[in-house]
């Protein structure tokens, strides 16, 4: 084991950590918001129920690298997109490659918004409605708080995925931290090296996630510790 | 949209690109397979490399896991592409081969998956394992089965009817999965449509097709899927 | 003019689906009355308090607090309340107890006190913490105040619910079967706090199935049988002799059980 490759190979791939925590932190916390969006849309009406989960099976369904090139590549087809507004922002591999992440984020998130909210039991919400709180009071003081509660754990390995999903950001050219292992190897043919550096990286953010999780759990959650 | 250009463009007919679209369905079906039996077996080796007494094994298994379900599938494929021939021909000098072994991408992308995939159908294996209520292995030892045969009559079964509906997903997961396989060049969908796309500078026109392709593989599978699961859990059907 | 009953309730009926539950139950409870509702299970009594509280919107019939009638009407072949701000105002004055106190989890007994008077009836907050330690005094539950439901025993959730529900300053009192889901030995323990309530004379009605409790407690007795009020009077009378052939019957499965 190359010592000195393993050095300089690791500050080379640190140099992409930001471009994948961008991506990451972007498309989740946006993807989020739509998520929860989603699943008030969902119970509002029977087209609102429709529309959320045609598209939530569209895009579960499908690979998210197609849903990448689709916007990426697939797009660029249209005259019509080329001239519009949105073109500087289109023809760019950082947005293209942060809309598909949004979206499909999104899709995941709002089943697991929608399993949290299920998960509320019916008895808080009556003895909300009986105090005489009004549907949004409720919703925001005892529905989307138990919800949240629930969801958590789900949520947190859905934002863990949404990590490893940035590595195909370099597929369309974006040097992240994949994007810049995959330059290291295909120069110097030292796969595994590589991945053992990459990989590291990889699990070591992953494993922050996973703290930073339990411990948002832990906060949250003081009714399920045992008495004092 | 031209439509009807459009149905040429991925027909039968001479100017069309219904075969090669044909060809690559099938082999995302091939290689998601492979994939998935790879899986099938790596994950009942790691689901009992952690049920196993040795603590060694238990560490190696969730050092598995662990950095297999951590680590991007992308990695892992470059990993397999680039330095899997390197390995494999390493391990075969060792046995004495000289020369050079290589590694097809229809085994990297098997190899790379199903390892991955493997990763979490340990997880499944095992905690299908668990929901087996402990009863009922209890009643089968009081009837003086031996392991084997409790293993083929007991356990493998019931836990065959907790491990389904995670299995599914998992077979979901692999054959999107595939779709990642298109960099090692294997032809594929992905691979086919972007070279259709290239070729023919119409690229939504064949990414949309690929899109429906890929929902109709995942759709067709999730009815089989639920199908059988349904099946095993015939037995607990309330009466009608 | 005499003042308006605490609680109106003219011919109500409600229906799930095919099963008629209520079939046209009128009721007046004036101020300060304390009113025991009994009957098997299924019988409605349950139905006819949520109606009450419009946690079921009735399919016929009216209900009033305190002289204001709540104003229904008919959408899409269903009935749903005409003002939902008069709902959840009116719910506010009325104070409701279930049997199963969903109390709410991630809140301590505190929070869930003065949950209501600070975001539904907008008092300071100041006040609020003030006036529930004082109901929780009397109810016994001020030490377990920064305690959160799940490390509770059943008596003490439901009288932290007793608590919660006084402290929105009610009109009126409703308790859905508050000891029907306690161990026996935590029973008494919250039928003294409700005692104690009546004693006060506040105007409440106790769907319960303590009959002893009730005939001590209550000022007037009703029984419910299948959506039907089948004996009305004084407890001594319903629960311990009353006319009704069905009432009877009900009461001895009880006294053999």
């Amino acid at each position: 084991m190359d010592l000195a490759f393993l050095i300089a190979t690791m500050e080379r791939l640190l140099a992409g950590v930001p471009l994948t925590l961008e991506l990451s932190a972007l498309s989740i916390s946006t993807g989020a918001a739509i998520a929860v969006l989603f699943a008030v849309l969902r119970t509002s009406s029977r087209v609102g129920e429709w529309l959320v989960r045609a598209y939530v099976y569209m895009l579960r369904g499908t690979p998210l690298l197609l849903q990448i090139f689709l916007i990426y590549y697939g797009l660029a087809q249209f005259a019509a997109v080329r001239e519009s507004l949105l073109w500087p922002f289109l023809r760019e591999p950082f947005w293209c490659a942060l809309l598909a992440l949004t979206l499909n984020t999104a899709a995941y998130g709002s089943e697991i918004v929608r399993g949290g909210l299920q998960s509320v039991a019916q008895g808080a919400i009556d003895a909300g409605r009986a105090a005489g709180m009004s549907r949004l009071l409720l919703y925001r003081r005892i529905v989307l708080p138990l919800a949240l509660r629930q969801a958590l754990p789900a949520y947190g390995n859905e934002m863990i995925a949404m990590v490893k999903s940035t590595s195909l950001a370099s597929i369309v050219t974006l040097m992240e931290l994949s994007g810049i292992a995959y330059a290291v190897i295909s120069e110097t043919y030292r796969a595994f090296e590589t991945f053992l550096c990459a990989g590291s990286i990889y699990l070591a953010i992953n494993f922050l996630i996973a703290r930073g999780i339990a411990w948002a759990e832990h906060r949250l959650n003081p009714h399920l510790r045992p008495a004092a | 949209m031209d439509l009807g250009g459009y149905f040429t463009l991925i027909g039968f007919g001479p100017a069309g690109w219904g075969d090669q679209l044909l060809a690559a369905a099938l082999m995302t079906l091939a290689v998601s397979a492979s994939a998935f039996f790879a899986s099938l077996a790596f994950g009942l080796v790691g689901a009992a490399a952690k049920l196993a007494p040795s603590a060694l094994l238990r560490g190696l298994a969730e050092a598995y896991t662990t950095i297999f379900r951590g680590v991007p599938d992308l990695l892992v494929i470059y990993l397999f592409y680039f330095g899997g021939s390197q390995a494999l021909s390493a391990l075969g000098h060792l046995f004495g081969h000289a020369g050079f072994l290589g590694l097809n991408a229809f085994m990297v992308g098997t190899l790379a998956v199903g390892l991955v995939a493997g990763a979490y159908q340990t997880e499944v294996i095992r905690g299908a394992y668990f929901a087996i209520p402990p009863g009922e292995i209890e009643a089968a030892r009081a009837v003086g089965m031996g392991r084997l045969l409790m293993l083929r009559r007991i356990t493998g079964p019931r836990a065959l009817r907790f491990a389904l509906p995670g299995m599914g997903n998992v077979w979901q997961q692999v054959l999107k999965e595939s779709a990642l396989i298109s960099v090692t060049g294997l032809a594929e969908i992905l691979r086919e449509i972007h070279i259709g796309a290239g070729s023919t500078h119409l690229p939504f026109d064949f990414y949309v097709t690929g899109f429906f392709l890929y929902l109709a593989l995942t759709t067709l599978s999730g009815f089989l899927f639920r199908g059988a699961e349904a099946w095993t859990m015939r037995a607990e059907r309330r009466p009608a | 003019m005499s003042t308006p009953a605490a609680i109106s309730v003219r011919d109500l009926h409600k229906r799930f689906g095919a099963n008629e539950v209520l079939k046209g139950v009128s009721l007046e409870a004036q101020a300060g009355e304390v009113i025991a509702i009994i009957g098997a299970s299924g019988s409605g009594k349950s139905t006819l308090l949520r109606c009450i509280s419009l946690l079921e919107v009735p399919d016929e019939g009216s209900v009033a607090i305190a002289g204001e009638a709540i104003s229904l009407r008919t959408r899409r072949g269903r009935r749903e309340p005409a003002d939902r701000a008069q709902v959840n105002r009116i719910r506010a004055s009325l104070g409701f107890v279930f049997q199963s106190f969903n109390l709410w989890a991630h809140m301590t007994v505190l929070e869930n006190v003065i949950e209501a008077p600070v975001h539904v009836q907008r008092r300071p907050r100041r006040e609020a913490i003030a006036e529930a330690e004082v109901i929780l005094k009397k109810v016994g539950m001020v030490e377990k105040r920064h305690a959160y439901p799940a490390h509770l025993s059943g008596g003490q959730q439901q009288r932290a619910a007793i608590a919660r529900a006084l402290a929105m300053r009610p009109k009126a009192l409703l308790f859905d079967e508050p000891t029907s889901a306690l161990d026996p030995e935590l029973v008494g323990e919250v039928l003294r706090v409700i005692r104690s309530l009546a004693e006060e004379g506040r105007t409440m009605l106790i769907v319960t199935h303590e009959m002893a409790f009730a005939a001590e407690v209550s000022d007037r007795a009703i029984f419910l049988d299948a959506g039907r009020i089948e004996e009305e009077g004084p407890p001594a009378q319903v629960l311990r002799d009353p006319s009704s052939e069905r009432c009877r019957q009900f009461l001895l499965r009880y006294i053999n059980r």
